[in-house]
């Protein structure tokens, strides 16, 4: 009886195993950038194809500009409908630092990498606000990514879609570059994306498709690499010269009247009141030059000039 | 707001320096309102001749005598009535009025109404600090109820006045009202307001800290200016539950806009009309 019961169930092994796995595609980006249409136009697409399509999605902090990341999985069966880690074959990235955190997700070796390098900077990154600061943002460059992917593309898919005046069409740009590394035909592509676009965006949506396509297609890799290394050895050069540069407060003695209020109010706590209860900067270092101090002086005796102004 | 290419704003092109230190006290809420005004004047690239600021009476009053341009200190309760003369007899000049919460509702309560109902193309600031500061700390028309001053010593008890609600009923074309607090808004908010052709009524929530905000207890001058941001809610959470903004609960934002036919054009049309017959 044992050895009858278990036959068949080999049998169903073997016969998953000649099916083809299911393809992974994960979407990952930014509140707002149109991560949750990007999924929608995938899933619709894979199921018109006839696929079976799972399709998960987080995005509880997307009105706060924060994570948002959805897993599409299509094929003749998906049984789970998330991606496990490091077996996504196409990882779209709408937002730089999203494409980084969720790299490890990304298939060795065969698995594509698309990401935007539009950087949205988020706000716990900026812990130290004095100008020119160290950011908490990733230091992975392009250049580092490329020459460790082997398929990457990373591409201005914003400036692309400035080019062609739609700033909000980047997301439709990157299906476009999607679209070259999944083998469905750009005509349907371009059928769901109509199906999901305001109808007076239709038009411009499918340019913005064709841009990202044709943009997706035309990369070289190799030149590419070659160039940013370029550019790259070129920026690091500049870099000796930029000072960091403060914003000065300039303080009119004579009008103060000690209120307290730019001490009380300064987010950095730089200003103080001094023997003669008049304001003073006590921590020049720590000023951002933030104006709170200026707005709220109701005797006009601070003035801020932000570097800008002073080199001026 | 600012554009890159304009020189950035400097408020010492906007006042008389040499009449500075100005004569408030120290953290009145007026100075703020002042660099405000004088902000947006900048951005809205007004030139200062072809400014004129009328003030009436009263600390507010005194604000007018520190701007740079053409100013006109009237009598208590009038700078509205002597603004209407100035832009009918010189529809060129852009005219805004510096008047105080007293000088505005009490005083001059009538003339408030009657330039709302004329929707003139004059820009009204209200400076609101709840109190007569300059005579002493007497109660106002917008005094907080239960709040000490000079002449309740028991506490007011009058019910207060809204005063953006008064002059959106008798017509103005654009009400706003603006914490000092919120600099930046407020400028914006008194920016619109000049733009606005006709009558723009813009309340300034405004602190008396040594004479109103020390008989009431209300603390130095930053609690008083932080306080605003507890009790004046913007007209953006409209549906959050009223309770959390007590005790004043306030709207601020822009309140009213309306596409009224302006007064001044319409006189001056009168006119055309009435010398080609």
């Amino acid at each position: 009886m044992t050895t009858a019961a278990i036959k068949p169930l080999k049998k169903a092994q073997k016969q998953t195993q000649k099916v083809q796995r299911p393809r992974n595609v994960l979407i990952v980006g930014v509140g707002g950038q149109g991560v949750i249409m990007v999924s929608k136009v995938l899933a619709t697409l894979c199921q018109k194809q006839g696929f079976e399509v799972k399709q998960s999605e987080v995005h509880g902090m997307a009105k706060r500009g924060g994570a948002v990341f959805s897993h599409v999985r299509f094929g003749e069966t998906v049984y789970s409908p998330t991606i496990p880690e490091g077996e996504a074959d196409v990882l779209l990235a709408l937002e730089w630092a999203e494409g980084m955190r969720w790299m490890p997700y990304l298939r060795q070796q065969s698995g594509t990498f698309i990401a935007d390098t539009q950087h949205i900077v988020p706000p716990f990154a900026c812990r130290n606000r004095t100008r020119g600061a160290q950011s908490g943002y990733v230091s992975e460059t392009i250049e580092t990514v490329m020459s460790h992917v082997d398929n990457s593309f990373a591409m201005d898919a914003m400036g692309i879609a400035e080019q062609l005046g739609v700033v909000k069409a980047a997301n439709t740009v990157l299906l476009g570059a999607l679209s070259t590394a999944l083998d469905f035909d750009p005509e349907a592509w371009k059928s769901v994306i109509s199906m999901f676009v305001p109808e007076k965006t239709i038009e411009t949506n499918i340019r913005a498709f064709d841009a990202g396509r044709d943009w997706a297609l035309g990369f070289d890799r190799e030149s590419e690499l070659r160039n940013l290394t370029d550019t790259h050895s070129l920026q690091q050069e500049g870099l000796a010269e930029v000072k960091v540069d403060r914003s000065i407060v300039e303080i009119t003695e004579e009008w103060c009247k000690s209120c307290d209020i730019c001490v009380k109010f300064c987010p950095e706590r730089c200003l103080v009141l001094n023997d003669k209860l008049i304001v003073e900067m006590a921590e020049p270092e720590r000023c951002t030059g933030c104006r709170m101090c200026e707005w709220l002086c109701p005797d006009f005796a601070i003035a801020v000039r932000t570097p800008d102004q002073i080199s001026q | 707001m600012l554009n890159k290419t304009k020189a950035a704003f400097e408020i010492r092109d906007y006042i008389r320096e040499d009449l500075f230190p100005h004569f408030m006290c120290p953290g009145c809420g007026h100075g703020i309102a002042m660099r405000a005004l004088l902000w947006a004047i900048h951005d809205l690239n007004i030139d200062k001749d072809k400014l004129a600021i009328v003030s009436g009476i009263g600390c507010s009053g005194r604000v007018g005598a520190y701007i740079d341009a053409n100013t006109f200190h009237t009598t208590h309760g009038r700078p509205l009535t002597f603004a209407t003369g100035l832009k009918l007899a010189r529809p060129d000049l852009q005219v805004i009025v510096i008047t105080g919460d007293g000088d505005c509702l009490a005083i001059g309560g009538n003339h408030l109404i009657h330039a709302c109902r004329r929707n003139l193309d004059i820009t009204c600031l209200m400076l609101n600090n709840e109190t007569y500061g300059m005579t002493g700390g007497q109660v106002s028309p917008t005094t907080t109820r239960d709040r000490y001053t000079t002449t309740t010593p028991e506490g007011n008890y009058e019910p207060v006045f809204d005063a953006c609600e008064l002059a959106q009923g008798a017509g103005a074309g654009f009400v706003g009202r603006e914490i000092t607090l919120q600099t930046p808004s407020l400028k914006s908010l008194i920016q619109q307001g000049i733009a606005h052709p006709g009558f723009s009524f813009l309340e300034v929530i405004s602190d008396c800290t040594e004479v109103y905000g020390r008989k009431n207890d209300l603390g130095e001058s930053p609690q008083m200016v932080l306080s605003q941001k507890s009790e004046f809610r913007s007209d953006s959470y409209g549906m959050i539950a009223d309770e959390v903004f007590q005790p004043r609960n306030v709207k601020t934002g822009v309140l009213h806009k309306s596409d009224r036919p302006e007064y001044a054009e319409a006189y001056q049309q009168r006119i055309t009309d009435r010398v080609k017959k």
